[in-house]
């Protein structure tokens, strides 16, 4: 409950602190304390010191799990922000409101992963979704940002509506919002709830950008400003993924060996458009984009194979793929020209930020002794133990190892190309910017040593 | 066949009609208005149903608000069939093929549901009152109804954010 109302709480000072200061820099101050403050509150929370004490209605239900959750979400918004927050200045002018919008879908993360109610799952997508819209499209003047935003509002609010039709179907079927009955009612084969929960699963599938229904995710993720690109392809990604995991646990369990065909379609789906469609890129913005996809694909091996040991590897995929996908969305801010050649001669230009840059993009291909290989491990290793055929997990390593190619066309173009134009440049980095990253390249590589670190708190 | 089946078949009809009149109009003004007259005869259903604060607050904010609004930038940006882009062909067919699957598949679906037995309580059904309404929003939903503050605080805050002039 501490994350879900400070987080209100802080959106609102963040709101009224870009009437009282005028100087950016209080701001941004500001809003990194204030994200401090709500990571140490959730924290507190986890140690069991909650500050509220609310009637619920069982509307929500706060699980170790929800707030460890919480805690790799804040804290990488935490550095997102340590990193990135010189660069929101750069957006437009508008820079108290960007903040309080960050702090609004931080809230909504809290309620995601903490709702115990179909009506809470719809509100906490919902004030995810809204002030993306926004921070999609707020870099007014760039067509690109404005079509995306667009695009992403019309596809996003189709997405609701099949969502809301679904959980009307279900309300239909049990009479109740709420998933512990939904989960009693679930032993039979009802048509109105098998309905529901197939309209359901495809709004999620959208909002977690999952072939078929990823069409939107280029396009807005290549459109939007940059610095909310990286925002919103990792921790709102990741946030989702933590609702759609306790949605299943719910809902879906109890009849989930007829929901195995339509989750093996979406994952061999998601998996091969996601990292063939990555291959051809020329833009890293635009691949990364697709290797969010990608990404996607297997983390919904957390459900396939879903387990203890699947829900401590979504924890480490989350972690894993945040901290690294932050990493290089900040380096990316940091280049004049977006495409692969961009990054020509960056080794030499900037060897600690290409060093960084090669650790961010193996930990994603998921290379041993970086956090995304024991991600990737827990995720395979949860399939094979619920019963996956071979072929599944097979085809799941190839797409791996094809990811492994664009990834290392980033590390190929900084140490082994030179830069052939004057005209690429970097923008001058502060040394503050590169111990940050530093100290997030040895998070990653510290949680590919130890990733049983991570699950210390988590008692399931 | 009693009046209330005949005023819930006549508003079927009609709103059944005038949805698909939305969607089949060339000219984006009567599609509006077209979905106006959906609004009320959706209205008529919650009547039906003893909702009467449902009915009017459908018809105050939808019919009334939200629709106006929607008709003055329609006229505001002066769109008509002429500028209307065309669209592909295939793609058309496409579309009624993709929709008529889902609605194929949701039909052959439900048609042999059990929520055929249990009725709607029409006439003397108590839970549409505004009394009863009041009760389950601030005692049973009172959570979600604090917490959609935020969602529309975060809304408002947007639509500053995308409309001040820079």
């Amino acid at each position: 409950m501490n994350a879900i109302i400070f987080s209100a709480i802080f959106g609102v000072v963040m709101m009224f602190s870009g009437v009282f200061f005028s100087s950016k820099q209080l701001i941004r101050n500001l809003a990194i304390g204030l994200m401090a403050a709500l990571l140490v509150l959730n924290a507190a929370e986890l140690q069991g010191y909650g500050l509220f004490d609310i009637n619920l209605n069982n509307m929500l239900h706060f699980t170790s799990f929800g707030l460890v959750f919480n805690c790799i979400a804040f804290a990488a918004t935490f550095i997102y922000l340590l990193l990135s927050a010189r660069d929101i200045e750069q957006v437009g002018v508008n820079l108290a409101e960007y903040f309080a919008l960050i702090f609004f879908i931080l809230c909504g993360v809290g309620i995601a992963t903490s709702f115990n109610s179909l009506l809470m799952l719809f509100l906490a997508i919902e004030i995810i979704s809204i002030p993306l819209y926004i921070l999609t499209g707020s870099d007014k003047r760039n067509l690109k940002s404005n079509e995306a935003s667009l695009k992403y509002f019309l596809m996003g609010a189709f997405s609701t509506g099949i969502m809301l039709m679904g959980i009307a179907l279900i309300y239909g079927a049990t009479g109740t919002f709420s998933l512990d009955a939904i989960a009693t009612a679930t032993k039979g084969f009802e048509t109105l709830l098998t309905g529901g929960l197939l309209l359901l699963l495809i709004a999620m599938s959208f909002k977690v950008s999952a072939a078929p229904f990823h069409f939107w995710t280029p396009d807005v993720y290549d459109g939007a400003p940059t610095v909310f690109t990286s925002f919103m392809a990792t921790i709102v990604k990741a946030a989702i993924f933590a609702a759609f995991i306790k949605l299943f646990e719910k809902a879906y369990l109890p009849s989930v060996a007829s929901w195995k065909a339509a989750l093996t379609f979406i994952i061999v789906a998601t998996l091969f458009i996601g990292n063939i469609t990555a291959v051809f890129q020329q833009s890293v913005k635009r691949m990364l984009a697709y290797s969010s996809i990608a990404q996607a694909g297997f983390m919904l091996f957390a459900l396939f194979g879903y387990s203890d040991f699947g829900k401590e590897g979504i924890l480490l995929y989350a972690a894993a793929y945040s901290a690294a996908t932050i990493g290089i969305f900040a380096i990316l801010l940091k280049m004049s020209d977006y495409t692969f050649d961009g990054y020509n001669g960056l080794a030499k230009r900037e060897p600690v930020l290409a060093f960084v840059n090669t650790i961010f993009l193996l930990s994603l291909a998921g290379i041993p002794l970086t956090a995304g290989f024991f991600a990737k491990y827990y995720m395979l290793v949860a399939a094979v133990k619920s019963g996956a055929s071979l072929w599944l997990v097979i085809f799941a390593v190839l797409c791996a190892a094809v990811s492994v190619y664009y990834y290392f066309r980033v590390i190929q173009a900084m140490y082994f190309k030179t830069a052939t134009t004057e005209d690429v440049t970097t923008a001058p980095v502060t040394i503050n910017f590169k111990v940050i990253l530093i100290v997030l390249a040895a998070i990653i590589v510290l949680l590919g040593l130890f990733p049983h670190w991570l699950f210390t708190k988590v008692y399931f | 066949m009693g009046v209330t089946q005949i005023l819930f078949w006549v508003l079927t009809v009609l709103a059944l009609g005038s949805a698909l009149m939305v969607v089949t109009s060339r000219n984006p003004v009567y599609s509006v208005l077209y979905l106006i007259l959906c609004f009320f005869a959706i209205s008529g259903h919650y009547i039906l149903m003893n909702a009467q604060f449902l009915a009017v607050v459908n018809i105050i904010v939808y019919a009334g608000a939200i629709m106006v609004l929607f008709l003055f930038v329609i006229m505001l940006m002066n769109l008509n069939a002429s500028v209307e882009p065309q669209k592909n062909k295939w793609l058309k067919i496409a579309g009624a093929i993709a929709g008529g699957c889902l609605l194929l598949v949701l039909v052959a679906a439900f048609k042999d549901a059990d929520i055929k037995t249990q009725l709607v309580q029409t006439k003397d059904g108590e839970i549409g009152l505004i009394n009863n309404l009041g009760m389950a929003l601030f005692k049973d939903y009172v959570v979600p109804f604090e917490i959609s503050s935020v969602l529309f605080l975060s809304a408002m805050v947007g639509a500053v954010v995308i409309g001040k002039k820079e």
